[in-house]
């Protein structure tokens, strides 16, 4: 199996590079024009619409070809992209945006105010896995101009938060494609148009995705590349292997088995960049049924995190591309980080002391209760947390019964159907803690919400943090409610928060520009060039 | 034939010796993380080395032949069983019941043993039970005809014709006096069965359908397949144990249906 698809993709990598490396005529300046790069991917998505879809898989590909209003930046905080510059009302009711002029669409139209208005109304707060949040509250769009877009909200929404989220969460629709018509079925949502640097191309299924540049891009001079090709290849030691021979370029979000991170720094012509990926921070995290009885108390809860050493983890079963982490809010995220909470050390005596005081002591047989322990499927590392977590458990007197299923049975098993005792999760935080953190703690989600609070925890004061935070305008005020919440949910320990991590890129040194802004896997590219 | 058949047995003999000292071999859980991660090979007291995790290969290694001998003994037995529980019914009964029951085996036999078996364990979850079942119900059909095939020639002979005339029942005739025949070449099957049993166990485990709570030597490659370029035993070490294991049961099977086979 894995023989007939190394050849099919390799197929189909030289009938997309036409000639190889050393037939192609050297360029002189820098920031070379042209040139094809072929990066790894790992999965197809099924929607190529990053206004429905805001994932990091929907992005990596779509991101090129359909852009937000603005990218996240290491200087400035937030580049404009679409939008030329926002402001926030002081009441927090109305965020007018000044979107960019002269630019088009991918099939010629203008792009104007009414695009913004209709992926607002249409796309984000009714469709958007993250939108429906974020933009709940929004009432209408005006558009007094071409160029200009007043979103207008019910009730105060913080300035914060939508600045926050303008790059996840704001990929702009043309309004033209996707009038008619059920907008889930749209054609467009398989084959994007958008204004980005790269127009979408075509995909061969099981092969590639090819996207071309945008000859009229409305940065002047971009983009640098011809092409980018996604050669799909699922398998972590193919993509090893291809970057080492050349076949790639490149592979973003830590697609080679981390043991072969060294091997390949070592590599000539290879390099490893840690950076990139700020924006797009990881949680490794055990959610907690709090409908088990047992679980429900909170010392057996503290016992449980002073039983798990998370430097081991950083270590062994990250290799150091990770750290502690101390809350769900990464320490990466300076505006709202707080390490001002309770800490959990790793003490395996303070565990055992914790659970006999709780009322459960060990048993004849050693043991004092058993519990059954979901890993996510996705990541290596979230299994091999599994194992890791059931180990360390059963040395402080709790037995563990791993159960492992296939992504969408982990999701239904854990979101719906709430059958399990722990999980290990992978949460991720998203620029600001409105976005997909606080929905970790809020009580009272209908079942079946994925990545949210499913755990049976109902807090009335964890529940009125959130509330405040948001809605609260003054940003100062804002980070202090998140503080508070932090340290809440440090001392009621809702769910453990392990480690904290993010990605590496593996690329072949010719291709410049890599990791430049926080949330580089998943932005435009259009400064990206290759070195002759 | 001879030397092949001793090699097989001496192969199977230390496997069931592994598996059943395998405590006395390497104490204690080999999924516990005791030593230092990435050990090279023969290092003083781990032997194979260790994983990524710390964990003891060797450890790994000799507690997966118990898990290995027991999914393949169970499994062949349960495949054996059911195939010959239906193979007598239909050769038995014959008629309808014979041509439903054929039927029903063309049927399995459409769809590769691998691929029902994935199919079986992706619904019913990932366990050693489930996959015992998963095996068995790919599997049956095989010897369901050949029970059926040894039935329809067996109630020809003379003895059955007697048993018949002397008065027994259609039931105890079909158990007592053309079962112990049928099952000569059943027999034989057996040690195929649990060598096939071995295989997709092991590759139910290398795709993570296997049950995560035992150390199986197929979850053992998965484990050891990114680390192939850095120390490569972690994934030939139990690959090998995969190979010797079926190797030698098929060996000896091999000698024990030839043995069978009315000359």
């Amino acid at each position: 199996m894995t023989f007939a698809l190394s050849r099919r993709t390799l197929l189909a990598s030289t009938a997309a590079v036409a000639l190889p490396s050393w037939l192609r005529v050297p360029a002189a300046f820098a920031q070379t024009k042209g040139g094809t790069l072929v990066v790894a991917a790992d999965t197809e998505p099924r929607s190529l619409n990053p206004a429905i879809v805001a994932s990091n898989g929907v992005f990596y590909v779509a991101s090129k070809v359909v852009e937000p209003l603005a990218e996240m930046d290491y200087q400035t905080g937030l580049r404009p992209l679409l939008a030329r510059s926002w402001d926030a009302s002081d009441d927090g009711l109305s965020f007018t945006i000044h979107l960019r002029e002269g630019v088009t669409w991918h099939d010629g139209e203008p792009f104007t105010a009414a695009d913004v208005a209709f992926s607002a109304m249409e796309v984000w707060k009714p469709l958007q896995n993250l939108g429906r949040v974020v933009f709940k509250d929004l009432e209408t769009v005006d558009t007094p101009d071409d160029h200009t877009a007043i979103l207008r909200f019910a009730v105060p929404t913080p300035g914060q938060l939508i600045e926050n989220a303008l790059p996840a969460l704001t990929s702009v629709l043309p309004k033209h494609v996707y009038a008619d018509g059920d907008i889930a079925e749209n054609p467009a949502n398989l084959e994007p148009i958008g204004t980005g640097p790269f127009k979408f191309a075509e995909h061969k299924p099981g092969e590639f995705y090819r996207l071309v540049r945008n000859e009229d891009y409305w940065e002047e001079g971009k983009p640098y590349l011809d092409e980018i090709v996604y050669r799909v290849l699922p398998d972590a030691s193919a993509k090893s292997a291809a970057i080492e021979t050349g076949e790639i370029d490149l592979t973003a979000f830590s697609a080679v088995p981390l043991t072969d991170l060294a091997r390949l720094e070592a590599t000539d012509g290879v390099t490893v960049i840690p950076g990139g990926y700020e924006g797009i921070t990881y949680d490794l995290t055990v959610e907690i049924n709090h409908r088990n009885p047992i679980l429900a108390n909170v010392d057996v809860r503290k016992a449980i995190a002073h039983a798990i050493d998370r430097n081991f983890i950083v270590d062994v079963i990250f290799l150091g591309y990770a750290r502690a982490a101390t809350g769900l809010v990464p320490a990466s995220a300076e505006a709202f980080y707080t390490d001002d909470v309770t800490l959990y050390d790793f003490d395996p005596a303070a565990a055992e002391a914790l659970l006999d005081e709780a009322g459960y002591p060990r048993g004849s047989d050693g043991t004092r209760f058993s519990v059954s322990l979901r890993p996510a499927p996705w990541f290596n590392e979230s299994r091999a947390a599994g194992d890791y977590v059931k180990q360390a458990l059963q040395r402080v007197g709790i037995a563990v019964e791993l159960v492992s299923a296939d992504p969408g049975g982990h999701i239904k098993a854990v979101y719906t159907d709430h059958d399990f005792d722990l999980a290990i999760g992978t949460p991720v935080w998203r620029n600001d803690p409105a976005i997909s953190t606080t929905v970790l703690y809020q009580g009272g989600l209908p079942p079946g919400v994925p990545f949210a609070n499913q755990y049976g925890y109902d807090s009335a004061e964890m529940n009125e943090l959130i509330a405040a935070g948001a809605s609260e305008v003054d940003p100062a005020a804002r980070v202090a409610i998140y503080a508070d919440m932090q340290r809440l949910a440090a001392d009621e320990l809702p769910l453990l928060p392990l480690v904290e991590f993010t990605f590496t890129t593996v690329a072949r040194e010719r291709v410049q520009n890599v990791a430049n802004n926080p949330r580089w896997a998943t932005s435009g590219w259009a400064d990206v060039w290759l070195d002759a | 034939m001879r030397v092949a058949s001793l090699i097989g047995g001496g192969l199977v003999c230390l496997v069931v010796l592994v598996a059943v000292f395998a405590s006395q071999i390497a104490p204690g859980d080999p999924a516990a993380m005791v030593a230092r991660p990435m050990l090279p090979l023969f290092s003083p007291g781990h032997l194979f080395g260790t994983d990524q995790f710390g964990r003891d290969v060797l450890a790994g290694v000799v507690h997966g032949a118990r898990i290995s001998l027991l999914v393949g003994v169970a499994a062949a037995l349960a495949t054996l069983g059911l195939g010959t529980a239906v193979g007598l019914a239909a050769g038995f009964l014959g008629g309808f019941a014979d041509a439903v029951a054929m039927r029903v085996t063309e049927a399995f036999q459409t769809v590769p043993t691998f691929l029902l078996a994935l199919a079986l364990c992706g619904v019913m979850g990932a366990s050693l039970t489930t996959i015992v079942v998963a095996i068995a119900i790919a599997s049956w059909p095989l010897s369901a005809r050949l029970v059926r095939g040894e039935v329809l020639r067996l109630r020809t002979l003379e003895y059955v014709d007697a048993a018949r005339m002397a008065g027994l029942r259609p039931l105890s005739i079909a158990l007592t006096v053309v079962m112990p025949g049928a099952l000569v070449p059943v027999a034989a099957l057996f040690g195929v069965t649990v060598g096939e049993a071995i295989l997709v166990e092991s590759a139910l485990s290398f795709l993570g359908l296997g049950d995560p709570n035992v150390f199986s030597w197929g979850a053992m490659v998965a484990n050891g397949r990114t680390l192939m370029r850095t120390a490569p035993a972690v994934a030939l070490l139990p690959g090998m144990a995969i190979a010797v294991t079926v190797l030698g049961i098929s060996l000896l099977g091999d000698r024990f249906a030839t043995r069978q086979r009315p000359s």
